[in-house]
């Protein structure tokens, strides 16, 4: 394996009882850079994390992180590795400096170096004022801060990030995306969980696409879009009746084109132009939109990614 | 699942001493309440059975009735200190607080974590019982170099009901099934293993039943040490609460493993 790779993933699969959650993953993660993995809620992209941060049982295939083998290193790779999981399991027992402490305590950092790390990252975090309130009386936004600052504690080689903006107020979002901005300048490795597509988009280097525990896709977002999609999306809202004339029409253009429902997203190529649509169909609920992520798991798919 | 599955103690390093010791903070945070349950009641109890109900009785085989109740006190503290912080807390850092899975996010494993929260529970029963002692010093109830006899026994008998608890909350699916463990089993046990009243007293069938508490080897055992009783019964009483150890540990971590690690 080169030394640029952070995690090498094959013919992985993770099952629970007969429930298949991960079906033959194959995948590299490199150093530096800021990976996303995509997918609808029980896509198995929690579950994958998991693996990959030790938590869970790998049932088969190979998954190395930091070129350490899960399934016998697991207790130096978690040593080397941050871990912010979903719930973001903070101790109620304890104040906010406390927190950190423990689990410094945990990764075994001796306590005057792990206070001066606490003191450091609860600065950076914006939580210094709050250091010995008790996680209770924190708002959603500063838990997540903290759960952060407590996976950072080790001076992690690899941060593992499950949904962490999930659940948050959009100003909390926007301070975390942009404290993740700073960790990407500092050539940290992120690998995170999201349902966020503009911001997974417009953070990660790369992302894989994961439905069904299978990857559909794995590569840069503007490529994916650009590959998949093209250069902008005309969407337009018909009725059944009209619906077939108006997809033949589109046909004979040379268009291509997805439908959920009674909504139709015209996928315009770098050589085709939008306004040609818009003149072919005759709606008053039609419009020109950039591409996302969302329109390409759309496609990969055949389904929404926010469908549950 | 082999048989033999349930008797490999894992290899552990100091994880299991951190996991005491974010449990030992939480304890000096939490002492004034601590202090009243685990010390506290006993101490009622003491009064109230010891010294209440005990005036009434004249002689319980050569020795006053509080001498005959002190030694089931402090074994009975250790049980419900040790069990209660085996079930409630354990299922509290298992289940609701995620403290368990948030601790296997380091090095520390399960192995360690199970561990850790054995040890702790045992040492916060053996807390209850050091607090017993010196408050019973003051009623001159401690007047041997023989209780530092007992000390040993009695953690043992703490580890016991740790273990004991810890194999509860594996298989508890939420707070309402310690209901079960607690009237069923720790309650009767608590009333009928030799403490309030000699064993003697008890049907023949119950009285037999009665020895499979592991309770009433450890009352045996602790007023044997602290009244002078057979050496070899002594003996015997400790085997039965070792042997019992040795194998609810083993199946706790079994147990305990298992929910962690999926």
């Amino acid at each position: 394996m080169s030394t640029n790779v952070a995690i090498e993933i094959k013919d992985l699969t993770k099952k629970y009882d007969d429930k298949v959650a991960v079906d033959g993953i194959n995948l590299e993660i490199y150093k530096g850079e800021c990976f996303g993995l995509l997918g609808p809620n029980g896509a198995g992209k929690s579950t994958t994390m998991k693996m990959m941060y030790c938590s869970a049982l790998v049932t088969s295939g190979e998954l190395y992180v930091l070129g350490l083998n899960v399934k016998k290193n697991y207790r130096e790779i978690k040593s080397r590795i941050g871990v912010v999981p979903q719930e973001d399991g903070l101790d109620p027992d304890f104040t906010v400096l406390e927190n950190l402490r423990v689990y410094a305590s945990f990764h075994n950092i001796p306590s005057a170096e792990a206070d001066l790390r606490a003191q450091a990252l609860l600065r950076l975090m914006k939580l210094e004022e709050y250091q010995d309130r008790s996680v209770e009386t924190l708002s959603g936004g500063m838990k997540r801060r903290l759960a952060i600052a407590r996976g950072l504690i080790n001076s992690p080689e690899v941060v593992f990030l499950d949904e962490p903006t999930t659940g948050l107020d959009p100003q909390a979002r926007i301070w975390i995306w942009d404290f993740f901005k700073h960790l990407k300048s500092e050539k940290s490795t992120l690998v995170l969980t999201t349902h966020y597509m503009e911001e997974a988009e417009q953070m990660c280097d790369r992302v894989a696409i994961i439905d069904d525990g299978r990857i559909l896709t794995v590569g840069k977002p503007r490529d994916l879009i650009r590959e998949l999609i093209g250069k902008e999306v005309v969407e337009f809202d018909t009725n059944p009746v009209d619906l077939n004339y108006y997809l033949g029409r589109l046909r004979a253009e040379g268009f291509s084109y997805q439908v959920i429902k009674d909504t139709v997203s015209v996928l315009v190529k770098e050589n085709q132009e939008g306004r040609r649509v818009v003149d072919l169909i005759a709606s008053d609920k039609i419009y020109i939109r950039k591409p996302t992520l969302n329109d390409v798991f759309l496609k990969l798919a055949g389904h929404q990614l926010r469908d549950e | 699942m082999k048989f033999k599955d349930y008797f490999s103690i894992p290899k552990m390093n100091d994880g299991a001493l951190k996991v005491w010791s974010r449990n030992f903070l939480y304890f000096k945070k939490t002492w004034l309440v601590s202090l009243f349950w685990i010390v506290l009641e006993p101490v009622i109890y003491l009064g109230a059975i010891g010294f209440g109900l005990g005036a009434f009785v004249n002689n319980m085989g050569g020795m006053s009735y509080i001498e005959f109740f002190f030694p089931a006190l402090l074994s009975s503290t250790a049980m419900m200190v040790a069990f209660f912080e085996g079930t409630y807390g354990n299922y509290t850092k298992l289940t609701h607080q995620k403290t368990y899975a948030t601790i296997m996010l380091t090095r520390v494993g399960p192995e360690e974590i199970v561990g850790g929260e054995l040890l702790w529970a045992a040492s916060k029963g053996f807390f209850g019982v050091m607090g017993v002692t010196i408050v019973a010093m003051f009623f001159g109830l401690v007047d041997s170099y023989r209780i530092l006899l007992v000390l040993p026994v009695l953690f043992l008998l703490s580890a016991l009901f740790s273990c004991i608890g810890m194999i509860f909350t594996s298989f508890a699916r939420n707070y309402d099934s310690f209901i079960y463990s607690t009237s069923g089993l720790i309650v009767p046990m608590s009333l009928l293993s030799g403490t309030y009243f000699p064993l003697e007293q008890l049907p023949m069938g119950l009285r037999y039943i009665a020895y499979l508490f592991p309770l009433t080897h450890a009352v045996a055992a602790v007023r044997g040490i602290l009244h002078q009783g057979p050496i070899l019964w002594i003996g015997v009483h400790i085997l039965v609460l070792l042997i019992a150890t040795w194998i609810c540990m083993n199946i706790s971590f079994f147990r305990i493993r298992k929910k962690l690690l999926k």
